[in-house]
């Protein structure tokens, strides 16, 4: 009777022991878990800082880059400047061009002379001001910088230079691409 | 007689110790994991935010640019290319040392607007970077010549143009003259240097290896890269070369229409650039981009 009495507390303890330490695994289980969504958190956190920070500078210089940049087609070097006839050539071909800045938006918008807003196509250039080199669905802000957005012109046969105001303005990209 | 000693450890004293070591083993297994991943995500951090830093050194009319960057821990970049796709992809991999070993680095962290030049991989706590634009005969990007502040390259015999724009760099690792012991030497008139440039027939030679160049840029970039790395660099640069020669060939047909007229032979640029092979081809291309920079820089009206 004594012996049988010894196996039962013998068990209890064993029970009493299992449920303290399966609490405990969960425990640090759910502790590891919590900790792993607050890393990756920040860790998406970082990554979008990490292409907004991408996309503030490329704003400042993809007026520079060649597919873009007036060069000495207008005259002396010139920096922040857009060659438009340029550009609107690129914007037909800017399936090319997929990933290569690693932002989802670019698009140029004269800002002086203040006119309705027109977006540039082939068929109506040079009287719009917006050309949208890439246009995707995006929230993001847009980032931009000043430039002069510069064109041939020609009047009575003779070919000048027109410069004008303008931003470039720039939306990023998520993840692999940015 | 034949009376044996027992260990008394009752069955719940057993149960906990085994438990308690699996328990610990798993602490430890996914500790040594999670701080495996943290390493991983500074090293894929660190090759973005390198990539990102490169942006401010496009120049714009400027000639070079030299900046430097620094790691609070040693540090190896690992320069990778590939010229898959239309414009080819530059790939960065970062691995720091923490407890004097080497992070195991697998991120690929790729740009494709971004040309690198640099060893297989380059390793300090001090990085100089060094950009010079590329122009073949238009513009084609900046170069980013990454060199390590641990390897000094001593230049000796170099053009006075080539000394002095090593001098206006002013950047600690490029010397001009008083080599010593420890630096690369660049020789440009013979000698015993560890890399030889013949700056008239415009090639390189480096660890027996020979890199041909064109333009100034092309040759710091040869001196400061390996082989393998240069030519990849090259055959993405003359695909961004081909791009913009018909993208420049479009211009003119497009302000012909505004009395601008041009007549370049971009085509042939554009497909002489398609078909290079390897740095020996630029030779090929040399001529064409000479007569089409010629009747350019002449013309009244400019294409770039």
């Amino acid at each position: 009777m004594v012996i049988v009495m010894k196996n039962r507390t013998g068990q209890l303890k064993i029970q009493q022991m299992a449920f303290m330490l399966i609490a405990v695994t969960l425990f640090f289980v759910l502790v590891g878990m919590f900790f792993l969504v607050v890393k990756f958190s920040n860790l998406k956190e970082d990554a979008t800082g990490l292409c907004e920070k991408n996309a503030q500078l490329l704003a400042t210089k993809l007026a520079n880059s060649p597919e873009f940049s007036c060069g000495e087609s207008f005259g002396s070097s010139k920096v922040n400047c857009i060659d438009a006839d340029k550009v609107m050539l690129l914007k037909e071909n800017i399936a090319k061009y997929s990933g290569f800045w690693g932002v989802s938006n670019i698009e140029v918008r004269k800002i002086y002379p203040i006119e309705a807003e027109k977006t540039c196509e082939l068929g109506n250039y040079p009287d719009c001001n917006i050309i949208k080199i890439r246009s995707k669905e995006d929230t993001s802000a847009y980032l931009s910088n000043f430039v002069s957005l510069c064109r041939k012109e020609s009047y009575e046969g003779t070919v000048y230079d027109k410069c004008e105001l303008a931003k470039i303005m720039i939306n990023y990209e998520y993840g692999e691409k940015c | 007689m034949g009376k044996k000693a027992y260990l008394q450890i009752s069955f719940a004293w057993l149960f906990a110790i085994i438990v308690g070591a699996f328990i610990l083993f798993l602490a430890i297994f996914f500790s040594i994991k999670l701080i495996n991943t943290e390493q991983t995500i500074q090293d894929a951090k660190t090759s973005k935010e390198i990539g990102i830093l490169l942006n401010p050194l496009e120049t714009g009319f400027e000639t070079t640019k030299s900046t430097s960057i620094s790691f609070p821990a040693e540090t190896r970049i690992y320069n990778k290319c590939n010229n898959k796709g239309t414009f080819g992809r530059q790939i960065i991999q970062v691995s720091q040392k923490s407890f004097n070993k080497w992070s195991e680095t697998n991120i690929d962290v790729g740009f494709s607007n971004k040309y690198i030049f640099s060893e297989e991989y380059v390793e300090a706590k001090k990085f100089y970077i060094f950009s010079k634009p590329f122009d073949f005969p238009f513009k084609v990007s900046d170069l980013m010549l990454i060199t390590s502040s641990e390897k000094d390259y001593c230049f000796i015999d170099a053009p006075l143009k080539i000394s002095e724009e090593i001098l206006f760099l002013n950047q600690e690792n490029l010397l001009v003259g008083n080599c010593s012991t420890q630096s690369t030497k660049v020789c440009f008139k013979g000698g015993d240097c560890e890399i030889k440039v013949d700056y008239d027939n415009k090639r390189i030679v480096k660890d027996g290896e020979i890199m041909f160049f064109e333009g100034d840029a092309l040759m710091y970039a040869g001196i400061f890269s390996n082989k393998e790395v240069y030519e990849c660099q090259v055959k993405r640069l003359m695909q961004r070369v081909d791009s913009l020669a018909l993208l420049y060939k479009n211009k003119a047909v497009f302000i012909s229409e505004k009395g601008c007229y041009s007549n370049l032979d971009l085509l042939t640029l554009s497909n002489l650039a398609n078909s290079l092979e390897d740095s020996k081809d630029l030779f090929i291309m040399s001529n064409s981009v000479e007569s089409i920079e010629n009747e350019n820089d002449l013309g009244n009206c400019k294409l770039w």
